[in-house]
């Protein structure tokens, strides 16, 4: 099912989606973001572009894949976190979702 | 003077700040750019970054660019000759949470730049160190501060507001280490 919010208002549905899962998620990439918004990967891959270049999130490279969090360094960082914060209450499409994703370390090798 | 193969990213900031200028466009040297304008090119930066201050909209910009020699490519500009690349990221100008940013105006053979200031430059790189354990970005805020007057009580004030009281206390450490190495460096 396609994860919709309630509001756009970072200028389009993919932008805020994507803050809203990113503030959720701490850090992600934007294939991540795309399984997890159903949305496809070309339009995520937009999105942050453009939320990067407005200083919102952040991008590093670890090996071959570009990495995403909140910009920390951003002037409004902790206004924007808590905005996001209440942007995703209503979203508990969006929550499960999250919370079934495993993040978590699995030794190299261990059986799933 | 024409900008050429052999021209300097300091000279290319004088001469692209002096362009925004004329063409109406406050924009105030910052990022990397900045951090080798103060470290006199210890440290050395690919790109020049200007964050658009003031009103001026996107033709002001590209009018001053093409007096210079520059050319939009996607986000950035380029010139034939020069290997620096200059780019205006979208404001507003702030460090971390502090936006009441007072740039520095600075004067070169009649040539205008603003830029950050020495404190506010070492404050930006230290963001980077705080923010994402960027060692190196610890290195160039000790190396501007070394060599310029920087308002110590001011760094430390914002880095409380930031949450960073350790890594400020770090920095204190390896800017009294590097005073020290100068100063044993010009004795002897």
């Amino acid at each position: 099912m396609k994860v919709v919010p309630r509001s756009s208002p970072f200028g389009s549905a993919t932008r805020t989606r994507v803050l809203v899962a990113i503030r959720l998620l701490g850090e992600t990439y934007a294939r991540e973001l795309a399984r997890l918004l159903d949305a496809p990967l070309s339009g995520v891959q937009g999105a942050l572009q453009a939320l990067e270049r407005d200083g919102l999130v952040a991008g590093r490279s670890m090996g071959r894949t570009r990495v995403y969090r909140l910009d920390p360094r951003y002037f409004a960082q902790r206004e924007l976190d808590r905005f996001l914060e209440r942007l995703a209450e209503p979203e508990a499409d969006l929550q499960s979702r999250v919370t079934s994703l495993r993040r978590r370390p699995r030794r190299t090798g261990k059986p799933l | 003077m024409k900008l050429g193969t052999r021209s300097g990213l300091v000279e290319i900031a004088f001469q692209v700040g002096e362009a925004l200028r004329r063409n109406g466009v406050e924009a105030v040297l910052s990022g990397g750019g900045c951090a080798h304008f103060y470290t006199r090119g210890a440290f050395r930066s690919a790109d020049l970054d200007f964050i658009l201050t003031g009103p001026a909209g996107h033709d002001a910009v590209e009018a001053a660019m093409t007096s210079v020699g520059f050319a939009r490519e996607g986000d950035r500009y380029v010139h034939p000759k020069v290997r620096f690349y200059l780019e205006f990221p979208r404001g507003p100008l702030a460090i971390g949470g502090d936006w009441r940013i007072r740039p520095k105006v600075h004067v070169r053979a009649g040539a205008r730049l603003l830029a950050l200031s020495p404190t506010d430059c070492c404050r930006d790189r230290l963001a980077a160190f705080y923010h994402w354990k960027d060692r190196q970005s610890l290195r160039v805020a000790v190396a501007v501060a070394a060599r310029h007057r920087v308002n110590v009580g001011v760094i430390r004030r914002w880095s409380e507001q930031e949450g960073h009281v350790k890594d400020f206390e770090e920095f204190r450490r390896e800017l009294a280490k590097t005073r020290v190495t100068i100063r044993s460096r010009r004795r002897s």
